[in-house]
């Protein structure tokens, strides 16, 4: 499953503008925002909101099976973006003071973001089909199975080109890696891959650089496929620890920050 | 299978929730609002216990001991002055600053310039000049938003380390950065008790004088201060300079007082020479010719009091009338021209009316002689052939002025005029030549020739004067 980043990217804009409005506000009050101000309780209140969608919405979702309410992807990437901007915004809120309940519920708030993008990145070690559904073995067998086809009758009709290409780059397999390493490190060696045939590619003659091309995606086809494979049972595993760990310090959070709200009302507004 | 449950009401997101709020809880009683805190309360020890503390962080976690219940009548005011008793006692009197502040701003509050909860080592007073009144103290911020560098101000600017401290040195150091002469100039003239007449809500770049009672127009934009305010040093005595004319210009009078001292009458701030005298608020508004006349014509040497205003003052010379109508000239003439007359003759002893009022002045005032015209009809009117010698000159026992005819006789006549009943009669039924000689004829049934028959019957045949016979105009038969 292709899985681009415009929900990092929408993120990364959503927070360059609120810091643009953050440093505009300090430069004209001439003193960083209290939390108990409008512009500071602003941000605190909108961030708890997107906070709150994150926490409901996407799981919401997940529970619903009618395809109706939109793809598990879209929903995944609307929760990363407000879980990305909501904590930003609640950090504003902070006025960089982390004392007392208020300083827990940011330190919270800080790690469930750490763990959101720790838990990420193992969701999109599954392989998933568009719809975001987890993809069983025996169906990734079936690929690979068809992948291995597909890559055998274009070696069979370019010899040409598989005699250009170098013993090693053909037989390299990546599952003779630990199953860790196919999780955590798999980056690392993808890039490895990607610089040899990259430089391979500039050896040989032009004519043949459309079908190493053809031949490199096939075989970059079957390594995620073979690491997938390889890795799917312990990834599962890694991500049901993690949710196991991720639900309790978002239920701590939200705990906590339902109560500091109840105190802000009762201290900061209604005592005299 | 998959679970439809969220995570959060999963055993273990019921368990984190319960095990968060009971941390929570147990800090809170044991520790006391503490983990509600926004901040660390002011630890630095006062010189005197106040409610038992010598500082706010030895009450921390007791938050009911500076902040009531919202379900109560009492304030933080209220229980901030229940431990500061010498403020309470401040407050007692008028004349206090913190009285002086909440005299004028009912809705301030103590942690408007007393805010905790910002450090163990905070200062425990911070005004934010947005807020504090300082107007209540006297002098308003309104003109010290910011320094001359562009920074805002903060209280140690003006009052260095003491906040109910002011030094006037503070003024001059800070001004003669802006601008070093005037401040040195200002300071000379007003001397250096700034604040005896700025209470700050002036801005001394914007001061405009002609927003005040008395604007400065002229030459009088341009002198200095002191050249008005004469060494004066508080509000009251800026105020108290004196506005008329005379206090600072006496020594400038080239008319030596003989106008009054109100020379802005004639004279304007622009230049002494710039005169808008309006004659029309003298004795002798100018109209006419006279308007166009320079001053020196009638104010020799430049002599203004005691200018004679009657016309023949100065126009003696032009009476053409030798005097002869005395020295009223305005009765016929105006002053837009000399031939422009207005003479009213009902003023005379001979007013004009009916045919009169159409005559020409030189028909009766021959050779513009007006004085000592005869005012007898005889003397324009001659007795005519028709009754010459026989009615006295006083025609107007029988004529009007609107014409000769028709006349009216009351006078006896030697004839009955109402005889044979008859109403009234022209005289020229009898007198058709002249009133020397009358005729009957023509006169009733009276003809030459029923005349003749009737009195040739009688054996009468000297009968051409009838009123011999018939002198009452009635038939005698002896």
């Amino acid at each position: 499953m292709k899985f681009n980043n415009s929900e990092l990217w929408f993120s990364f804009f959503a927070v360059l503008l609120l810091t643009l409005v953050y440093v505009f506000v300090v430069i004209s009050t001439g003193s960083i925002p209290a939390a108990g101000e409008f512009f500071g309780h602003s941000l605190g209140v909108a961030g708890f909101l997107l906070m709150l969608m994150t926490e409901t919405l996407y799981t919401l979702r997940k529970r619903s099976r009618s395809a109706r309410w939109g793809r598990m992807s879209t929903w995944l990437k609307f929760h990363i973006f407000t879980g990305l901007v909501g904590p930003y915004m609640v950090l504003l809120h902070s006025s960089w003071k982390f004392n007392g309940l208020a300083g827990i519920v940011m330190l919270l708030t800080v790690i469930i973001v750490g763990s959101g993008f720790i838990g990420r990145y193992i969701y999109t070690a599954i392989p998933r089909t568009v719809d975001g559904a987890a993809i069983a073995s025996f169906e990734l067998e079936g690929q690979i199975a068809k992948s291995e086809a597909d890559l055998q009758r274009l070696i069979n009709t370019r010899t040409s080109a598989m005699n250009a290409l170098p013993q090693n780059l053909i037989a390299t397999n990546n599952t003779q890696h630990s199953t860790f390493f196919l999780i955590f490190g798999y980056v690392f060696y993808e890039w490895e891959q990607r610089w040899l045939w990259w430089k391979q590619k500039n050896n040989v003659d032009k004519s043949l650089r459309p079908l190493i091309s053809q031949l490199e995606k096939m075989f970059r086809q079957r390594r995620l496929l073979r690491r997938q494979v390889a890795s799917l049972a312990l990834t599962r595993q890694l991500l049901s620890i993690w949710h196991a760990v991720h639900v309790p310090i978002g239920v701590s959070l939200f705990t906590a920050a339902f109560v500091h709200i109840v105190a802000a009302i009762y201290y900061a507004t209604l005592l005299r | 299978m998959q679970s439809h449950r969220f995570g959060c009401l999963s055993a273990t997101g019921i368990i984190t929730a319960i095990l968060t709020l009971t941390l929570i809880l147990s800090f809170s009683l044991t520790q006391g609002g503490v983990l509600f805190s926004p901040g660390q309360l002011n630890a630095e020890k006062g010189e005197q216990a106040w409610g038992g503390v010598r500082s706010h962080a030895e009450i921390s976690g007791d938050c009911a001991a500076c902040h009531a219940h919202p379900w109560g009548r009492e304030r933080m005011e209220d229980r901030c002055i229940a431990c500061h008793i010498n403020i309470a006692e401040e407050l007692q009197s008028t004349e206090s600053l913190h009285s002086v502040l909440f005299i004028e701003n009912t809705t301030f509050t103590c942690k408007d310039c007393h805010p905790d909860h910002r450090g163990a080592n905070a200062k425990l007073t911070l005004l934010d000049l947005n807020r504090f009144p300082h107007q209540a103290t006297g002098f308003s911020l309104n003109a010290h938003q910011k320094m001359s560098n562009g920074e805002p101000f903060s209280c140690e600017d003006c009052h260095d380390k003491d906040i109910t401290k002011f030094d006037v040195n503070t003024c001059e150091e800070c001004h003669r950065d802006i601008d070093q002469v005037f401040t040195q100039a200002h300071q000379e003239t007003f001397s250096k008790e700034c604040l005896a007449c700025h209470d700050g809500v002036d801005i001394y770049n914007d001061f405009d004088h002609n927003l005040l009672s008395f604007p400065l127009e002229g030459e009088h934009a341009s002198i200095t201060c002191s050249k008005c305010h004469l060494e004066d040093s508080s509000i009251e005595k800026l105020q108290a300079t004196p506005r008329e004319c005379y206090a600072c210009h006496q020594e400038d009078d080239e008319h030596n007082g003989e106008f009054g001292e109100s020379c802005a009458v004639c004279h304007t701030p622009r230049d002494w020479e710039d005169v808008t005298f309006d004659h029309s608020i003298s004795g002798f508004p100018l109209e006419g010719k006279h308007t166009d006349l320079d001053c020196e014509d009638c104010h020799i040497d430049e002599v203004y009091e005691g200018t004679a205003s009657a016309c023949v003052d100065c126009h003696l010379e032009d009476d053409e009338h030798k005097g002869e109508f005395g020295v009223a000239c305005e009765q016929c003439h105006t002053s837009t021209n000399w031939e422009d007359v207005t003479f009213d003759h009902a003023l005379s002893n001979f007013p004009l009316d009916g045919a009169h009022i159409t005559v020409a002045c030189q028909d009766c005032h021959i050779d513009q002689v007006y004085q000592g015209t005869k005012t007898e009809c005889a003397a324009c009117h001659e007795d005519p052939a028709y009754h010459v010698g026989l009615f006295s000159a006083d025609c107007i026992t029988c004529h009007i002025t609107n014409a000769w005819s028709p006349a009216t006789y009351n006078e006896p006549h030697t004839f009955p005029l109402r005889h044979e009943s008859s109403s009234s009669i022209s005289c020229r039924t009898c007198h058709d030549v002249s009133f020397n000689i009358y005729t009957c004829y023509g006169c009733h049934e009276h003809t030459p020739s029923n005349i003749a028959s009737e009195h040739r019957e009688e054996g009468i045949s000297n009968y051409e004067d009838c009123m011999e016979c018939h002198p009452d105009g009635q038939e005698h038969d002896d």
